[in-house]
Formats: structure tokens, C-alpha cells, sequence
């Protein structure tokens, strides 16, 4: 046990130093990307003076070192920058961004593993037989097939023609719809109100309609990943010995395959299924961009075409950060099921 | 109609004689047509070997602003390539007629039959709410839903009175304006003389409202305003005539509620509205859409829907397969491959316009080869904008001859685009003793409707001359804005692609910020036109 402490607070120093090597990276790069943010936020007929004072009210002329000094003081004090376009503050608009892109991340990766891990066993204990090409099949396709193709068919097919989802945007979040289950109770509103369960099924109905061709999309890549990989690992884990001594034992079938082979089987898909789900939470950005889906991705691709650095730096700290988390947990997850790797 | 072409012939044939002892740039030839009475006549153009000096002098600032536009045709400064089109998909289920300012008006846009809400997507969101704090489009539409000013234009472009109801000019930089009474702003309060002299003074003055407004460019010539005496009414000063000043108010300068604006900051400003307009706000999620709601006390018609979403949709498929499937009414940049489309749908239809933004590629006319009068011009001769506007914008764009656009005070119905001649290019590239010379046109990509096919079919044309290579590179908007806006026209690169916006619809705020020293994005100097520019910014329109 005192060892696994150890080994995490190792991982969360690590992660310390990786989060503060995004911010330096972040910092540099702004410095060295050509284009004066000025520039774009100036309007092209403003004069020198404009431009002097533009720079002058957001810091601009102030030496580097002073510049990121200041940036890391703000950014442990939840303080993440104006926006230069907008000139309202970073923090809560990347923050409101945040739920979107989570609920996207978590729901393609509960449909990669849903549809992937089932067809991942169903391939390998059908070997050579005909649902083995069906999955391989799929997963070739999957794997090949560009998101955003995938995107816009979905709704040129889905939404367009036959209007069975609608084409994007996310009306309603998910916190909004478990808020209609939390119990509102006061002296204003009566005590104890009762739950809006209407409300939940009808927020909920329009939650998912709207996520359902976003995750669809996104989780099909991944589901032909994870299907690869539950099939060679379960492959493999299907010919070790323990498999073998068990079946001798003469315990059922069902039970050597999905009790002890898959098990093992999870303990790689279980890593990839993480890394997965961080890189999801940045790079989801075509699909979000296809679907209009408020989320991260989108915030920064904007961010990007209007040279908002603070709101580019601060995005990308999140998303850095969030990735981070994620392997952390990944790799706690990790040693709990395999104690070897704390060695 | 004929008397106008006689009198042009009378006065072409006296400008000739005139000639040997004419003043550059003070006498010649041309007829000061103003619009409506000209027939855009023929005798004139770019070709006909006549040149500015031997024409009589302009009597009317119109008939300078023209001189001018003449003079830019002659010398070449561009490449004239298109006045871009604003196209945008409405539903069936709407009827809206676009405005050629790029402007989208929610109040304008009727529901059919039991509809009540409107959703708008266009391509992206604001950069807050403060209707004195930006300068962009998207913005502008977002604002104006719910702020008015004190002039505004009809869907031709044409002044007409919102909060005034009646403007005059008192003496060369004082003008007056009547106000509107029985308006009130949305938290209630009514609009007084103080709050419209304030929402002026903000925009022009840095001490006045807490910001430093980038709209300060848009109001040239502003000094101040002053509530009149006893009246209600509005006196605004500006320094010299100011030609352009209703030009000016007609686009800009929205009226806010001084004690609204005093008594918040910054943040809720640009979070919040507080206007006079028909619709007010509701909900505002930023970066993500607007709802408003029409305003009970508007003092004008109540608006024909109840409810009003704008929302951004930066993917120009997404908001076309918004649109398809009846998600949204109107759409804004409907790309040119997927006009057909839309068309083609019953339940849509594409709408387009020529907006106020001139397509460009700038030639420095100091920098070799383009210090040459007739390397500039062969340049023009080399491409074929025609099959340019009709393959590349399928056809969603007008050609142009010179800064100014039509329906633009000051524009020129004389001039004609240069023809498509690549033997005549070649013969002039020859005489400009650049032959074999070597040009690189640099291009933003993404910022204007289909830029960088553009500049690649242009540099495809110029190519093909034999005496001249010309090749592309792709530039970074940010870079490339850095490079030209920063003053020293020899940093820049001497060839390029830009487009110019100018909703004041007065061919100066085009001429003057591009082709003269006076301009913060210049390319091109000349006596003979800072002359006639002169000339028309001490005179007052005459309409």
C-alpha cells in the first residue's frame, strides 16, 4: 500500500511538471508565432497610437520574464487572462466549455466500448468464422474512414433526409438535465417541491438526440481500436496455461472466457480506452466543428483565427491539464490491476 | 439623355485643346455625371489613349471623387478583380430582402404564416456586447437587434432617419439632428438629447465612457457633440466639412443610456443590452447564441416575430445542412459549391447581394516591376476576371474597374473593367522593360469568400504571359495584416490579395485609406489623385 502512495505521488509530481511544461511551451510559442495580436484585434485603419495603447493595456509592453511570471502568479489564482477579442475573462468561458466536451468525450467512449468490446470477444472466440470477418470487416472500415466524411454523411443522411436526429448543436447539457432531479426546497419556492421528472425525460430525450451522431461519429474510430485490441488480447489470453488448467478443472466455458480470460484481456484495453478519452477531450475538434458542438475544440479553433492568445493558453492548459488527470487515473487504474508496473 | 453625350463630346473636344496649357490634374475632359442622369456611356474608358490632364475641372465632389476613380482606372494601381456578393439561404418558412451592407436585420425578416421565432446562423459569434466596442460584422449584427443610431439605410443603401428625424447642415462642421421623441430604452428609461451626445462623445473622445472605441476610425472627422439648446435635438462638430458625417452616422454610432453605461462596467456591458431597438435581450450565451425578444415599447411597429435566436456556426456545411433541415431561417455565406443545393430544396432558397467589400490585389508603385505604369496595366490585361468570377465564385460577384462600387456617391459609370487581352499584356510588360521578371502574389487563405482560388487563378493567368512568371504563397491573415497595417509600405510584400469593406457607401473611405499617403494600408501614391481627393473632402455632398 505505502508503495502504490509513493507511485501516485510520483505520477502527480510528474504531471505537476508536464502541466507547467505546457504552460512554458504555450507561452514560447505565443512569443514566436508571427503576428502581432495587436493586429488583429487594431482594426486595419487604426493609427500608431491606437496600436501603442492597445499593447500598452494588455501588458504587451512589459519584458517577457515579467510577462510569464505574472501569467503563472494568475494562473494559481484561477486567473486565466482577458480574451483579447472580447476583453471578458478567459477562466469562466473555458470552463463553460468544458462540460460539452466531456459529455462528448464520455459518451463516444462509452460507445467505442459498448459495441467494441463484445465484438472484440465474439471475434476471437469465433476464429476464421464468419462473425470474425464481419468484425474485422467493421473494424477495417472504421479505422479508415475520416471522421469528418463520417460526420457530414451521418447528417446528410440522418438529419438532412431522412430527419430522424437533428443535424447539431446541444441545446440542453447534461447538468441541466439532472438538475431537474435535484430537489429544489426553500422558503421562496415551498418546501420539498416535488422532482421534475417531466422535465428529466424530456431534457434527457433531447440530450441524447442531439449527442447521439457526435458520439457516433467519434466512437466508431475507436471502436475499431478497441475491437482489434480486445480480439489479440483475448487471443492471447485464450492460449495461456490458466486458461488451459481451468478448462481442465472442467469449469464452464462462459465462465473461462468472460470471468478469466476477458479480465486479463481489460487490463491493456483499459489503458488504451484512457489515453483515448484524453486525447478525446482535445481533439475532438472536427467533429465539433461539424456538428456544432459548443466544446473546447471549437473554442480554441476560434481562438486560433482570431490570434486570442490568452483564451488559445488558456484552453490548451485545460485540455493539457485534463489529459494529464487522465493518464494519472489511467495509470493508478493501472497499477491496482497489475502491481507490477509500481516497480 | 443626348444632351448629356453632347455636352461630354463639347467638353472632351475643349479639354483636348486646353491641353498644352492645362495645370496637372486641374482641367480635362470629364463630364462630372452624377447618378441617375448618366447613360454610362462608352466614350470614355480606361483605352482611349486620353489622359486626365486634358480634361476641365470637376465643380462638384462627386465629379472628383469620379476624376479620381478615372485616374486609379488609368494608373492601375490593382489588379481590379470583384466586388464580392453577400449570399445568404433563407427557409420558405421566412421572407427577408438582403441588405448590401452585409448587415442583417432581424426586424426586416417576416414569418410566414403561424411562425413567431426566428433563428439566424451565421459564421461566428461576437466579440461582446458593447455596440462601441467592436468593429466586425458578426457583432454588428448581434448589436443592432437591440441598438439603434441615429440614421440608418435601407436594404439599397440609402440614408433614412431612425432616432433623428431630420439632420441638416448648420454651417462646414457643425450639423444638427432632430430626435425622435417617445423612445425609450429597454431598462425603461426615455431616450433624452444627454444620452445621444454622450453615445457620440464615447465613440470619439478617449475620457468619455470608460473605453478607448475602435469605431473612433469610423466617425473621421468627430470631434464632439452637444445637446441643443431648449430643443430636442443634437448638435455634433467636426473639424473642416466632413463630407461624409450623415455618410458616417448612417452606419455607425448606436445611442446608448448614459446612466446605464456610467453606473455598469465593462464586463456587464458586454454581456448585457440596453438599446432602443425592436427587440431586447433574453438570453445570452456567450459564444454559443443570443435569444432576444420583441420590446413591448418600441415606439415604431412591434417586430413580425416574437422571438429571435442568432447562433454561430462557424462550418459553412453545417449551417447549409441547418438550413436543409429546417432547423434555422437564414444563413449567412452560403459557399458558391453549395449554392446549387439549397436552391434545389423546396423548403430554401438562395438570396444574394452585392455587398460593399472590393476584392484587390495591390500592387506597391514603388517597387519594381509595379513602379510601372504599363507593367501594372498588362497585369490587368493578362487575367480573364470574367471566367474568374464565373468558375471560381460561380458567378456570386460583379468585376470592377476601379476603388469605388457601384451604387458608392463617387462611383464612375464611365469606366469599364480592362479587357481580357493577353497580347496587349505581353506588348505592355515589353515596353515597361520588365520583361522576364519574376512576381510572387501573396494570399491571405480562408479570410475572404474563395481568396486563395482566386489569387491562384490569377497567378495561372499571369503565368501564362511569356515574359512574365508569377507564382502564389499562402499567407497567415494575422502576418500578413501585420506586415501592411504597420505604417512602412517597404515591409509589406510589393504584391498581395485584400479585400476593403466600406459601409459609408462614399468611394473616399476607399480611395483615401488605400491609394493615398493619407491611408494606414496604402499601396500607392500620386500627386494627381491626392489632389483631387483634397479637393473633394473640403466640399460637401451635394445631395
Amino acid at each position: 500500500m505505502a508503495s502504490f502512495g509513493r507511485f501516485l505521488t510520483k505520477r502527480v509530481l510528474q504531471g505537476l511538471g508536464v502541466v507547467l511544461g505546457v504552460i512554458t511551451v504555450l507561452f514560447v510559442l505565443r512569443y514566436i508565432t508571427p503576428g502581432n495580436p495587436v493586429d488583429v484585434i487594431a482594426p486595419l485603419d487604426a493609427g500608431p497610437e491606437t496600436r501603442r495603447r492597445i499593447a500598452e493595456n494588455l501588458g504587451l509592453d512589459q519584458p517577457l520574464y515579467v510577462q510569464y511570471f505574472d501569467y503563472i502568479v494568475s494562473l494559481l489564482q484561477g486567473d486565466m487572462g482577458y480574451s483579447y477579442r472580447s476583453r471578458t475573462a478567459v477562466a469562466p468561458r473555458v470552463f463553460a466549455k468544458l462540460p460539452a466536451t466531456l459529455e462528448l468525450a464520455v459518451a463516444s467512449t462509452l460507445v467505442a466500448v459498448v459495441i467494441s468490446i463484445p465484438l472484440g470477444v465474439v471475434s476471437a472466440t469465433r476464429r476464421h468464422e464468419f462473425p470474425d470477418y464481419v468484425a474485422t470487416l467493421f473494424s477495417l472500415l472504421g479505422i479508415s474512414t475520416p471522421n469528418f466524411w463520417l460526420g457530414v454523411m451521418l447528417v446528410v443522411l440522418l438529419a438532412v433526409q431522412f430527419q430522424v436526429f437533428p443535424t447539431s448543436s446541444r441545446p440542453v447539457g447534461f447538468l441541466e438535465t439532472v438538475g431537474n432531479l435535484v430537489v429544489v426546497s426553500g422558503p421562496e419556492q415551498g418546501w420539498a417541491l416535488p422532482l421534475n421528472v417531466d422535465g428529466f425525460v424530456a431534457d434527457a430525450r433531447n440530450w441524447l438526440f442531439h449527442l447521439f451522431l457526435p458520439a457516433v461519429t467519434l466512437g466508431t474510430y475507436f471502436t475499431a481500436l478497441i475491437t482489434r485490441l480486445t480480439r489479440s488480447g483475448m487471443l492471447d489470453q485464450l492460449g495461456q496455461g490458466y486458461v488451459q488448467a481451468a478448462r481442465a478443472k472442467g469449469l464452464p466455458e462462459t465462465l473461462v472466457r468472460y470471468r478469466h480470460a476477458l479480465r486479463n484481456t481489460l487490463i491493456p484495453v483499459i489503458t488504451v480506452v484512457g489515453l483515448q478519452l484524453g486525447t478525446l477531450i482535445g481533439g475532438a475538434v472536427i467533429t465539433e466543428a461539424v456538428f456544432d458542438w459548443p466544446g473546447l475544440g471549437s473554442l480554441v479553433i476560434d481562438a486560433i483565427n482570431n490570434r486570442d492568445w490568452p483564451l488559445i493558453q488558456g484552453s490548451l492548459v485545460v485540455i493539457g491539464s485534463g489529459f494529464v488527470f487522465v493518464n494519472i487515473v489511467v495509470d493508478a487504474l493501472y497499477a491496482r490491476l497489475n502491481p507490477q508496473v509500481m516497480e | 439623355m443626348s444632351r448629356d453625350i453632347e455636352r461630354r463630346k463639347f467638353l472632351t473636344l475643349a479639354g483636348s485643346a486646353a491641353g498644352a496649357a492645362a495645370l496637372a490634374g486641374c482641367s480635362g475632359g470629364d463630364s462630372t455625371p452624377t447618378d441617375g442622369d448618366d447613360d454610362g456611356g462608352a466614350t470614355a474608358t480606361s483605352t482611349d489613349g486620353e489622359t486626365a490632364t486634358d480634361r476641365p475641372e470637376p465643380t462638384t465632389r462627386e465629379g472628383y471623387l469620379q476624376r479620381a476613380g478615372r485616374v486609379l482606372n488609368e494608373d492601375a494601381p490593382w489588379i481590379f478583380l470583384n466586388q464580392q456578393y453577400s449570399v445568404y439561404g433563407l427557409s420558405s418558412e421566412i421572407e427577408w430582402t438582403p441588405r448590401n451592407d452585409e448587415r442583417i436585420d432581424g426586424y426586416a425578416i417576416e414569418p410566414q404564416g403561424s411562425k413567431s421565432s426566428i433563428t439566424i446562423s451565421q459564421s461566428s459569434m461576437d466579440s461582446g456586447l458593447d455596440p462601441h466596442d467592436h468593429r466586425e460584422t458578426p457583432t454588428d449584427n448581434i448589436v443592432l437587434q437591440a441598438y439603434e443610431g441615429l440614421l440608418t439605410r435601407d436594404a439599397e443603401g440609402a440614408i433614412e432617419d431612425q432616432l433623428a428625424t431630420g439632420y441638416e447642415r448648420l454651417e462646414p462642421g457643425r450639423v444638427r439632428f432632430e430626435l425622435r421623441s417617445g423612445v425609450s430604452f429597454h431598462s425603461g428609461d426615455s431616450m433624452t438629447k444627454q444620452d445621444v451626445a454622450f453615445s457620440v462623445n464615447r465613440i470619439v473622445q478617449s475620457d468619455v465612457g470608460g473605453l478607448e472605441s475602435p469605431q473612433r476610425s469610423q466617425l473621421t472627422g468627430v470631434q464632439s457633440a452637444e445637446p441643443a439648446d431648449g430643443d430636442n435635438a443634437v448638435i455634433v462638430n467636426s473639424d473642416g466639412i466632413n463630407p461624409i458625417v450623415f455618410a458616417e452616422f448612417a452606419s455607425y454610432c448606436d445611442i446608448m443610456n448614459r446612466s446605464w453605461v456610467e453606473s455598469n462596467d465593462s464586463a456587464y456591458i458586454n454581456s448585457n443590452m440596453n438599446g432602443t431597438g425592436p427587440y431586447m435581450l433574453e438570453t445570452y450565451e456567450q459564444d454559443v447564441q443570443v435569444v432576444y425578444s420583441s420590446y413591448d415599447d418600441y415606439y415604431g411597429d412591434a417586430p413580425p416575430a416574437d422571438s429571435l435566436t442568432i447562433q454561430g456556426v462557424p462550418e459553412s456545411s453545417t449551417r447549409v445542412n441547418q438550413l436543409l433541415s429546417g432547423e434555422t431561417d437564414l444563413i449567412v455565406n452560403v459557399p458558391p459549391q453549395d449554392a446549387s443545393r439549397v436552391q434545389n430544396s423546396d423548403d430554401a432558397s438562395v438570396s444574394s447581394v452585392a455587398s460593399t467589400r472590393i476584392i484587390y490585389n495591390a500592387m506597391v508603385y514603388n517597387a519594381e516591376p509595379f513602379d510601372s505604369v504599363e507593367f501594372r496595366r498588362a497585369m490587368n490585361y493578362a487575367i480573364d476576371l470574367e471566367s474568374i468570377i464565373d468558375n471560381v465564385l460561380s458567378g456570386f460577384a460583379n468585376r470592377t474597374a476601379q476603388p469605388g462600387l457601384e451604387g458608392h456617391f463617387g462611383y464612375n459609370p464611365d469606366l469599364d473593367p480592362f479587357p481580357y487581352d493577353v497580347e496587349e499584356a505581353e506588348r505592355l510588360v515589353e515596353e515597361s522593360g520588365y520583361a522576364g521578371a519574376e512576381i510572387t502574389l501573396h494570399t491571405p487563405v480562408g479570410r475572404y469568400l474563395k481568396d486563395l482560388e482566386i489569387a491562384q487563378s490569377v497567378v495561372g493567368y499571369l503565368d501564362e504571359l511569356d515574359n512574365v512568371s508569377a507564382e502564389v504563397q499562402q499567407r497567415d491573415f494575422g502576418a500578413l495584416a501585420s506586415e501592411l497595417v504597420d505604417g512602412d509600405i517597404t515591409t509589406g510584400p510589393d504584391f498581395y490579395l485584400i479585400g476593403w469593406g466600406n459601409s459609408t457607401f462614399d468611394t473616399s473611405q476607399t480611395i483615401l485609406p488605400l491609394l493615398t499617403d493619407e491611408g494606414e494600408l496604402y499601396s500607392y501614391v500620386s500627386e494627381e489623385v491626392n489632389e483631387l481627393m483634397s479637393q473633394a473632402q473640403s466640399m460637401a455632398n451635394e445631395n
